[in-house]
């Protein structure tokens, strides 16, 4: 039996980067025990956490992302042995860089999801979705990439009469 | 307020030594070339110079104008000094921890050079004529921070002591602001910053750490950051760099230099040191290490902001 959907004013666009041994079987196990989650979550599948580059994320975010989840295995059960590891690390000062450059972090979500945490997975993208729905759309990157302006910008009156006379 | 001189009386005594010790090393072979510091045209000021003959030992100097970190000819133009002998250097402290790094990185080898190390008040900054004394105001802001005014592990060094007045930390000062700012308020200085951005890259041509063959920046397929000079671009590429350098970086503030557009690309590499200094205890540039704090990892990391 299916929940009423409710109905939102604005539903968020979040991008999961996950990885395929422990995240994405635990989403998968999410989907065979047919527990239900918001379908705002875009996942991708990476061979591990030690995969995703900090520049992925920040490409997510200039695509359109409002929010972004990296989800991977728990501390030593990685497949590779030591990829979460040094993903951790990784992250944990890509975040620091990310605030001193002014990026809200609630927007971005980690998470160690194992292959047999469904429940998990469900409870880690329905809080991040909902989080992320009152904080309302990710604007500043996707202002950034609309932004048509060069580095030259038309700041001064002399300019724009100039530009205007085009 | 009035500006306090930095003493610089000792530069000359430097210089003489500097020229004494490339010129016996050149010519008893122990090295085939130096690189090291000669006075250009303008007044005061100076450029960098390889010489493989003795005879051009005198040639040499040392002056707060002598601001290049010279580590950068032994990557990126590496191929183009002789490759037989040692390659004689003149490094400042905030050089030599560059060289550390690198080697630290196998770029370089330690028996293959040879390090003149240079006692250093500290270097003009670049908004400074080079004739222009040098003083707490004229000073680079790496050097109101810096800890290596004496170069360690030098083959050479001269005898003089620099003198050192203790001095605002300009960065420090900076990033403390910053921090205290919203993220709203922080992000609108860096869309400022980033927007000034014409994609020149010298930042990157100037770093003795970007020696990478091929960009992650430049590829095309696929596209991580866009190339052209637009606002999101610029933001992705200094915010790939920062991350690039983090725990590689040991703050010569090359990039600020050369910046045609004067942003302040010094303050996101010290802030990333400052936290890695503080996640992992790291400071860059110390010692010769094989690995950096983002290439090992402890089992006990903190994992506080993972769910």
């Amino acid at each position: 039996m299916h929940l009423a959907q409710q109905q939102h004013t604005f539903e968020p666009k979040i991008f999961a980067f996950v990885c395929t041994w422990c995240t994405y079987a635990g989403a998968d196990l999410a989907g065979t025990s047919r527990m239900q989650y918001p379908s705002n979550v875009r996942v991708l599948k990476f061979p591990c956490t030690g995969r995703i580059d900090p520049v992925f994320i920040l490409k997510a975010f200039q695509q359109g992302a409002d929010g972004v989840l990296v989800s991977g295995c728990h501390p030593g059960d990685c497949h590779y042995i030591a990829g979460n590891f040094h993903a951790r690390r990784r992250f944990a000062v890509f975040r620091k860089l990310l605030e001193f450059v002014g990026v809200d972090l609630n927007r971005l979500q980690f998470s160690w999801v194992s292959a047999a945490e469904g429940g998990k997975w469900v409870e880690v993208v329905t809080d991040l979705t909902e989080k992320v729905r009152n904080m309302g759309p990710m604007t500043e990157f996707k202002e950034l990439a609309m932004e048509e302006q060069w580095s030259g910008a038309i700041n001064t009156p002399e300019l724009k009469e100039a530009y205007n006379a085009i | 307020m009035t500006s306090t001189l930095i003493e610089t009386s000792i530069y000359a005594a430097i210089s003489e030594s500097i020229q004494a010790e490339a010129k016996r090393i050149l010519s008893d072979g122990q090295v085939s070339t130096i690189v090291g510091y000669a006075a250009a045209r303008r007044k005061g000021s100076a450029q960098p110079i390889v010489i493989t003959d003795a005879s051009d030992a005198q040639k040499l100097i040392f002056t707060p104008a002598c601001v290049n970190n010279l580590a950068v000819y032994l990557t990126k133009a590496k191929k183009d000094i002789p490759k037989k002998g040692k390659i004689g250097i003149v490094v400042k402290g905030c050089d030599m921890k560059a060289l550390t790094g690198l080697m630290g990185e196998s770029q370089l080898k330690r028996e293959e050079l040879y390090l003149i190390g240079v006692p250093c008040a500290g270097v003009l900054a670049s908004t400074f004529a080079p004739s222009q004394e040098l003083t707490d105001e004229s000073l680079a802001p790496k050097c109101t921070e810096c800890d290596a005014h004496l170069p360690t592990g030098c083959d050479f060094v001269p005898t003089e002591t620099p003198l050192t007045p203790e001095l605002e930390k300009k960065y420090a000062v900076e990033i403390a602001r910053l921090e205290a700012l919203t993220p709203a308020e922080r992000w609108a200085y860096w869309k400022e910053q980033f927007a000034k951005c014409i994609k020149c890259y010298a930042c990157r041509q100037v770093c003795p750490f970007c020696f990478c063959e091929q960009c992650l920046c430049d590829r095309n397929k696929p596209q991580m950051v866009e190339t052209t000079p637009r606002p999101a671009g610029n933001t992705a590429w200094h915010i790939v760099r920062a991350m690039h350098l983090a725990g590689r970086c040991a703050g010569c503030a090359e990039c600020e230099r050369v910046c045609p557009m004067d942003i302040p690309l010094n303050l996101l590499n010290r802030k990333m040191a400052k936290e890695l200094k503080e996640l992992y205890d790291h400071e860059a540039g110390f010692e010769v290490t094989e690995k950096g704090p983002l290439t090992m990892f402890n089992e006990k990391d903190d994992q506080s902001f993972i769910k």
